[in-house]
């Protein structure tokens, strides 16, 4: 027979056993069971760094993610360019054009220390931009001059190296992805955050008011959840954003006189002239039809919450609807809410994916991992690399949504099967 | 029951001619109307003539006569033009419609027979390594786009082993002797667009089946038919099953809209000629009939296999009443 030790607890344990846990608490120590969750929350995390930093990624590395070269098209990955001839002569033209005396003087410290050996005086620069790296960065710093670091750093990004190869355009890939990133993440939580709050005040009318309100809102979002969504999409991702603010302009013109109609066109202007507007029109588009389920959701624990004491008591005490619904019904769906907010990123960052892959969503230049994707799969025979880096990194961010959402569900919601 | 199903016809039209007209005024929205085109293609084109030919057209008017005009035209069965095939649209739609009926059927048959299996089975070995092994895989199949399953499959299985089509519906210029021939080849075709399109659909319905067949076997009937000496067989798919059914059914149907809505990608990815693929090119294409038309057939076409899921629960769970 076993023998059962039995020590009392100590006064540290005591007092952890004696206060009672909040919510969060619990939801934090629940969470911490779900290994999948934690991971997919830790991968969240770096996406989300690098979407932030994608910058001073871009100023580490010494790559630029916007020049182009044709010539180093499709490389392979860990590929390490050089500056072709033509290349480096055209960047120390540049350089003479824009500072002309500079370059003068440097050309003349270059001969007198005799450091190259032009056949003609003049071309010292293009002679000296032609030389290893190496020697000649050591060839620069010999000589005095203003310009040092301008031209130091010329010759560095004469080398470049390309971890994930080069794109259709002789990008580098690798800069593409870090700012695909910053579309795709952006975009996905932006969506999530705004269908979320338009099904939160949508799914709280219709379950606070009931009647006509709750018959027709809920018919609307039954409507919206049968259809099915890409079809839609696409139709409406077609439209010109320029005939429909258009629109809005002359709308406004007529209801405000020349001013209001000025200050719209105004508005309009700012929109196009970021070279964002495909941003914008996605996310609208999206969140019109990715609140749905939010609407449902809420609408089903305000109906609920609507029977409890504290709201009759609230009532009674006089408080107005909003105060109600707001002060107190809000609190008691939040945690719900986050749930189907953190479901909903994933679900938007697969759509905004699809739709850029069509060639509906983001427009290039600028990259998002659908639109590369789209670039990428008329070449599959040649370069199929391209095609899949971008499929796995929308992958990984959505699994890890999915299960940061599902750890969060089963943290929150006690009723659900423990694994 | 009869009253629950006109409310449901009426509500499904209903929706199908708000939609309809939505999809029509945004027609509009699109870069480039069919005058605009007809400018580019033909220079000499004089602004009397764009005047002409947009009164000719009825362009000029205001849209809801527009449309009012559009669906007096189909009421009469004519369809219109395909501005790009120059065909009629009523012979397009039909072979689409069937193609993309095949491959979103074969992607829902496929996606039931493998995931629903697949979850009754992690039910009943919770917490089992062949549980979490699925769930893994179940997560991954939600998460994975399917435009990317699908250009990795094509990587894979034609370009590096040569197995399989890329894409396409059946071989260019095969005669075919007999029918059986003539399914072989197209099944061909056939096998990494339903994959591509069904693995989604697989980890939902098999996530789902096991989580609704595990809270079936904890009902207390359950425990009265082992009581009374049931076999386990009888008691897994009579008595557990049979309640597992219904929230299944709703599942499934809810897939049907995502499955044919996944199909648009698939068809487009695969050169695969169904009526997503036509939605997509038409639009891009700026073939407005083509595109209206098959938008709102598709449209219909979801909607009516919603309203026979809607139906079909009364089948299988008769304590569920229309009223």
């Amino acid at each position: 027979m076993s023998e059962t030790v039995n020590t009392p607890p100590s006064a540290a344990e005591l007092k952890s056993i004696e206060t009672s846990q909040t919510f969060f608490q619990i939801v934090y120590t629940q969470f911490k069971e779900h290994k999948a969750a934690v991971f997919g929350a830790y991968l969240i995390v770096f996406f989300m760094l690098v979407a932030i930093l994608a910058p001073v990624i871009e100023y580490a590395t010494g790559t630029d993610s916007d020049s182009q070269n044709v010539f180093n098209r499709y490389k392979p990955p860990f590929s390490k360019i050089i500056a072709p001839q033509d290349a480096r002569e055209q960047a120390i033209q540049n350089f003479v054009r824009q500072n002309p005396e500079e370059a003068a003087k440097i050309q003349t410290s270059l001969l007198e220390k005799n450091l190259v050996q032009p056949v003609r005086p003049e071309d010292a620069l293009y002679d000296w931009v032609n030389l290893e790296e190496a020697k000649a960065i050591e060839t620069i710093k010999a000589i005095d001059t203003g310009k040092k670091a301008e031209l130091v750093k010329m010759v560095h990004n004469f080398k470049s190296f390309h971890l994930f190869g080069t794109d259709e355009l002789g990008r580098d890939v690798l800069m593409r992805l870090v700012y695909g990133t910053r579309v795709s993440i952006g975009v996905g939580v932006l969506v999530a955050i705004a269908s979320a709050l338009i099904g939160l005040i949508i799914g709280s009318l219709a379950g606070y008011y009931g009647g006509v309100i709750d018959t027709v809102l809920m018919r609307v979002t039954d409507s919206l959840l049968s259809l099915p969504i890409l079809p839609v999409l696409v139709v409406i991702a077609a439209i010109d954003l320029k005939k429909v603010l258009g629109g809005l302009v002359s709308v406004a013109e007529s209801l405000f006189g020349a001013t209001g109609g000025n200050l719209a066109q105004e508005m309009v202007n700012n929109i196009f002239s970021g070279g964002k507007e495909s941003i914008y029109k996605l996310v609208f588009i999206l969140c019109l039809f990715s609140w749905m389920t939010v609407a449902r959701l809420i609408r089903g624990s305000i109906l609920s919450l609507r029977e409890r004491e504290f709201i009759l008591a609230s009532k009674t005490l006089g408080a107005t609807d909003l105060t109600i619904i707001v002060r107190h019904m809000f609190p008691n769906v939040v945690a719900p809410l986050l749930v189907s907010v953190t479901l909903g990123v994933g679900d938007s960052i697969l759509f905004e994916a699809a739709l850029s892959y069509l060639g509906l969503g983001i427009q290039p230049p600028m990259p998002s991992w659908g639109n590369m994707l789209f670039n990428a799969q008329e070449l599959i025979y040649q370069a199929p690399f391209l095609a899949v880096l971008p499929g796995i990194l929308i992958f990984l961010v959505v699994v890890s949504f999915n299960f940061l959402g599902d750890g969060l569900q089963d943290a929150i919601d006690p009723k659900t099967v423990r694994r | 029951m009869t009253t629950y199903i006109l409310r449901r016809i009426l509500q499904t039209l209903m929706v199908i001619v708000i939609l309809s007209y939505v999809c029509f005024s945004l027609m509009t929205l699109m870069p480039g109307d069919p005058i605009e085109l007809m400018i580019s293609a033909n220079p000499k084109i004089t602004q009397e003539d764009v005047v002409r030919l947009r009164a000719f057209y009825g362009l000029d008017q205001p849209t809801y006569v527009r449309y009012f005009n559009w669906v007096s035209e189909i009421a009469k069965g004519d369809l219109g033009y395909s501005r790009t095939y120059r065909i009629p649209v009523t012979e397009m739609m039909g072979p689409s419609l069937k193609a993309t009926f095949v491959l979103s059927m074969g992607s829902l048959l496929f996606a039931i027979m493998v995931g629903i299996p697949l979850g009754i089975y992690c039910a009943l070995k919770p917490n089992s390594k062949m549980d979490y092994l699925v769930n893994i895989f179940n997560f991954g199949g939600i998460s994975i786009p399917s435009f990317f399953l699908g250009i990795v499959l094509i990587i894979i299985f034609s370009v590096g082993l040569g197995w399989l089509p890329a894409g396409g519906y059946q071989t260019t210029g095969m005669h075919y002797n007999n029918i059986f021939e003539e399914l072989l080849d197209k099944a061909k075709y056939l096998i990494l667009p339903i994959l591509s399109l069904s693995v989604q659909s697989i980890g939902r319905f098999s996530r789902f089946s096991r989580s609704a067949m595990v809270e079936a076997m904890r009902n207390d009937f359950i425990r009265t038919a082992r009581a009374k000496g049931m076999s386990e067989q009888v008691v897994i798919w009579k008595h557990g099953f049979r309640n597992a059914l219904i929230p299944l059914i709703t599942i499934v149907a809810i897939s049907f809209s995502s499955v044919f809505s996944g199909a648009l990608i698939t068809e487009s990815l695969f050169a695969y000629p169904g009526v997503g693929r036509l939605i997509y090119t038409s639009i891009i294409g700026n073939d407005f009939n083509v595109a209206m038309i098959s938008f709102i057939i598709s449209i219909a076409m979801v909607l009516l296999m919603n309203l026979v899921a809607d139906l079909l629960y009364g089948a299988a769970d008769p304590r569920i009443s229309y009223k």
